[in-house]
């Protein structure tokens, strides 16, 4: 298992210098200046050139790549053209929100997710299964911002309960930390919820096909036990596997989520950089988001040995 | 229902639910009567107001750093950091004295010095100090408080130049600062404005803090504008950037916010059915709306051309589609400067006026050389007021009889494309829509879109020796009525030439929380003498 770990987390380099050069190439290739963005509506040509002189971006491309490459291997993620600031530096000001934003939205989902999904296969056909299908229709359908504004207007404007915006740091509190964060992760959570709950329901329906719940349920075992001891056990490698993939439904949702709740989480972060053509902002994050899916595609293989004792490595 | 709909629906319920005294939000209001928050029009992405010219950069500066002069509401220049000037009889000798009492940030006194390295940090890169470099002989600080700035020939414009609020504003940082590279960006931001930078809580794209500097010592005069005392009377100010236009407004809404710089006009009429918040022009200087045509190339390179396009245009037609119904936020502008202001003229402006001639452009057209070949319109999606515009544009073109080749992009590369000089068919282009905000338009100065100085003027490069000529001559003009006259033929010879196509004068709203009071009109949000009452 050990050697499994190693060289799994060492197969992530590789993958990371692929991303890494794909998403350089795309930057380079795709038109836009940040000298001009730099420069402002007032500038000449000639100060925007001076501008993108300075900053090295008149040189070709395979020497910014290795600039980078270089400034990689030596742990420096660079600096931004826009505020001067080192890269890791702006990438750890905003890790904390959405890291806090994803694992809400994640134990949200989970919690409310899985056994409404196990509910509908349970009661397959009945009126509970229809309501829990509508809302994994409608948690896909409807946009992030739109139930973002919903809930900011109910929730914030309406009944007082929350903020609209910002976040507040988990070093001042759980409970200002969660206020801040509650609509955000319910807004996000929905598609989220709506992915694992047909998942949990289509899966747990084929296992209570099987004929060992048949027997189970012969032998007058109790509904909770045949549900989540004997079928839901036997059904989380898919839900598992799900889950791992909605991370990256996460990664994308939290863009939208962090925009309309004004959360500085990495999101926003993302977004600005590829706006004002950041490169080195841009390529650390999606570095770092590479890194993660990676791990947490670790993390998944590793789950499965525990939920089930037939898979090893 | 589309995105824009459904925010002003909701927001436009949240407005009714707060003015009608529901609920009140959970956010602490304890301390927050010093703390003033404060929305601006963009990310504060960088601060270096010399690096950058992009206003958000200069607002956010006026705070930070103080200048020798500060132009008041009439645009008249006024003595700040400077206690006094003497000017030698032939006007090539300037000496300027500091004022007593100015100190930076870090504790340390403003020197002659300081000013020196300021200022040719400035004028490498602004365009009135590219000038004035031209024509300097000498710079120097004769001793602590004393700087003497001798020409090799007058410059009339000397005083406005060093307290105009076009960016890049002649900001006095200190020397071992003012000494970085002027197109490299500075990373310490001490000043000895009223406010200090918090640079540990700066966190780009969400927040930036500024503190009451204790030792700023203001003028005694009242604050006009960048002139007078400089009394801030709240603690700390946070701008908090918010990309979302109806998050912002909610926030301002919920008391989350005190006041929001560019309340997008869909929103308005919500916010003004609120009884707390107040909403006002921000700016009595607003913006001029333009779409500049290509000089270089095949057909704008022909005058009669530019000629067709500009008879057949309806600024009215451009101001609805960025202002909607609203006729206070707009005014049909036939030249090219700022409306209301002491310089505006309408001299030789007729093709603008009146009922358009579609007939007669069409006709003009035809007499042209334009053989149908397709015009690559460059229009920024994600900016309201070029794709407004655009979208204008493009029709206009159509009923025009041309071929329009519409390019629907993003701003950033509109910024790089309109920069090429290559023909519009190998990455060129033949026109694209911006604005300029009409502080920059008030005279030549910093007016960089009117040059005609072919390579080196502004994007489209129109080459027009009469209007560099007259321009030459407006910095020479030793008083307002001399400046006027110039004027009138700067305006006529620019329209005459088409140096762009103006669309029209429009201004914007700003709106704030009826607990401030000292907010004014300008077209920087003065945070002196704004009061917050818990």
């Amino acid at each position: 298992m050990f050697a499994y770990l190693v060289r799994r987390i060492l197969s992530t380099i590789p993958v990371m210098g692929m991303v890494a050069l794909f998403v350089f190439s795309l930057l380079y290739i795709a038109p836009g200046d940040p000298a001009a963005i730099i420069a402002g509506e007032q500038a000449t040509p000639e100060q925007i050139d001076r501008i993108r002189q300075s900053l090295g971006l008149d040189q070709p491309f395979l020497i910014r790549f290795g600039e980078w490459l270089w400034q990689i291997v030596h742990g420096d993620l660079g600096t931004s053209i826009f505020t001067g600031l080192p890269v890791a530096r702006m990438i750890g000001q905003r890790v904390e929100p959405t890291l806090s934003l994803m694992v809400l939205t994640l134990i949200l989902a989970v919690v409310v997710a899985v056994p409404i999904g196990v509910l509908a296969a349970w009661k397959v056909g009945t009126w509970v299964d229809r309501a829990v299908m509508a809302f994994a229709v409608f948690g896909f359908s409807v946009p992030v911002f739109v139930v973002g504004y919903l809930l900011a207007y109910v929730f914030a404007l309406e009944l007082g309960w929350f903020p609209v915006q910002g976040y507040t740091p988990i070093a001042r509190g759980i409970g200002p930390w969660l206020e801040n964060l509650v609509l955000p992760a319910i807004a996000l959570g929905c598609v989220y919820i709506a992915l694992i709950a047909r998942i949990t329901r289509a899966t747990m329906l084929d296992v209570l096909q099987q004929d060992y719940v048949r027997t189970a349920k012969a032998k007058g075992l109790g509904q909770s036990s045949i549900l989540f001891v004997h079928a839901l056990k036997n059904a989380s490698v898919p839900i598992i596997t799900v889950i791992g993939i909605g991370i990256a439904l996460l990664i994308g949702g939290a863009v939208v989520t962090e925009s309309v709740f004004a959360i500085p989480g990495l999101g926003r972060l993302t977004l600005d950089a590829i706006l004002r053509r950041d490169y080195p902002v841009i390529q650390g994050v999606v570095l770092m988001f590479s890194f993660v899916y990676v791990l947490v595609n670790l993390a998944v293989d590793l789950v499965y040995t525990l939920v089930d004792p037939r898979i090893r490595y | 229902m589309d995105r824009r709909t459904f925010l002003k629906t909701t927001a436009g319920a949240g407005a009714f639910a707060v003015s009608g005294g529901l609920a009140t939000p959970a956010i602490s209001q304890g301390a927050a009567a010093k703390t003033l928050r404060f929305v601006p029009q963009s990310n504060l992405s960088n601060f270096d107001p010399i690096w950058t010219t992009a206003y958000v950069v200069r607002n956010a500066a006026a705070m930070v750093w103080d200048t020798l002069y500060g132009v008041d509401d009439t645009l008249t220049p006024k003595r700040q950091m400077v206690e006094g000037e003497e000017t030698s009889s032939d006007g090539l000798t300037w000496t300027f004295k500091l004022r007593s009492g100015l100190k930076f940030h870090d504790g340390s006194p403003v020197l002659g010095k300081d000013v020196v390295e300021s200022l040719t940090r400035w004028m490498a890169r602004d365009s009135m100090g590219l000038m004035i470099k031209d024509i300097q002989q000498e710079l120097t600080a004769t001793d602590d408080k004393t700087i003497k700035w001798v020409l090799k020939k007058p410059y009339p414009k000397l005083l406005f130049a060093l307290g105009k609020n076009n960016t890049p504003m002649a900001f006095i940082m200190p020397e071992r600062i003012a000494k970085t590279d002027p197109f490299k960006q500075i990373d310490e931001y001490i000043g000895s404005g009223p406010m200090k930078f918090a640079k540990g809580e700066w966190v780009p794209g969400a927040k930036a803090v500024f503190e009451k500097f204790a030792d700023y010592v203001p003028r005694n005069e009242k604050a006009s504008w960048l002139a007078g005392g400089k009394n801030m009377l709240v603690n700390r100010i946070e701008w908090v950037i918010m990309p979302d236009a109806a998050t912002a407004a909610a926030a301002l809404q919920n008391s989350e916010v005190d006041w929001w710089e560019n309340p997008v006009i869909d929103l308005v009429p919500l916010l003004r059915k609120n009884s707390n918040i107040m909403v006002d022009i921000a700016d009595p200087l607003g913006n001029i709306g333009t779409f500049r045509m290509n000089h270089l190339f095949p057909p704008f390179n022909d005058l009669k051309v530019r000629k067709a396009v500009m008879m057949a245009l309806d600024q009215e037609e451009y101001m609805r589609a960025l202002v909607g119904d609203d006729d206070k936020l707009w005014k049909p502008l036939p030249g090219y400067f700022t409306p209301g202001t002491a310089l505006y003229t309408e001299e030789g402006g007729d093709i603008l006026k009146g009922k358009r001639d579609l007939a007669a452009a069409k006709k003009l057209l035809a007499e042209s050389s334009y053989k149908g070949e397709p015009v690559i319109c460059v229009v920024a999606q994600d900016q309201s007021i070029t794709k407004g515009q655009g979208d204008v544009t493009a029709e206009l073109l159509k009923r025009l009889g041309m071929n329009v080749d519409f390019v629907a992009t993003d701003w950033g590369t509109v910024l790089q494309r309109r920069a090429s000089k290559s023909p519009p068919g190998q990455g060129g282009w033949n026109m694209f829509h911006s604005w300029h905000a009409g502080a920059d338009c008030v005279n030549p100065a910093g007016y960089v879109a009117l040059r005609g100085n072919g390579d080196k003027a502004w994007f489209g490069w129109p080459n027009i020796p009469d209007l560099e000529k007259e321009i030459d001559n407006w910095f020479d003009a030793p008083n307002l009525e001399a400046e006027k006259k110039i004027i009138g033929k700067v305006n006529k010879i620019a329209i005459d030439n088409v140096v762009y196509a103006p669309t029209g004068f429009f201004q914007g709203y700003q709106a704030w929380r009826k607990n401030l009071s000292g907010v004014v009109k300008g077209p920087i949000p003065f945070s002196w003498d704004v009061t917050k009452t818990a």
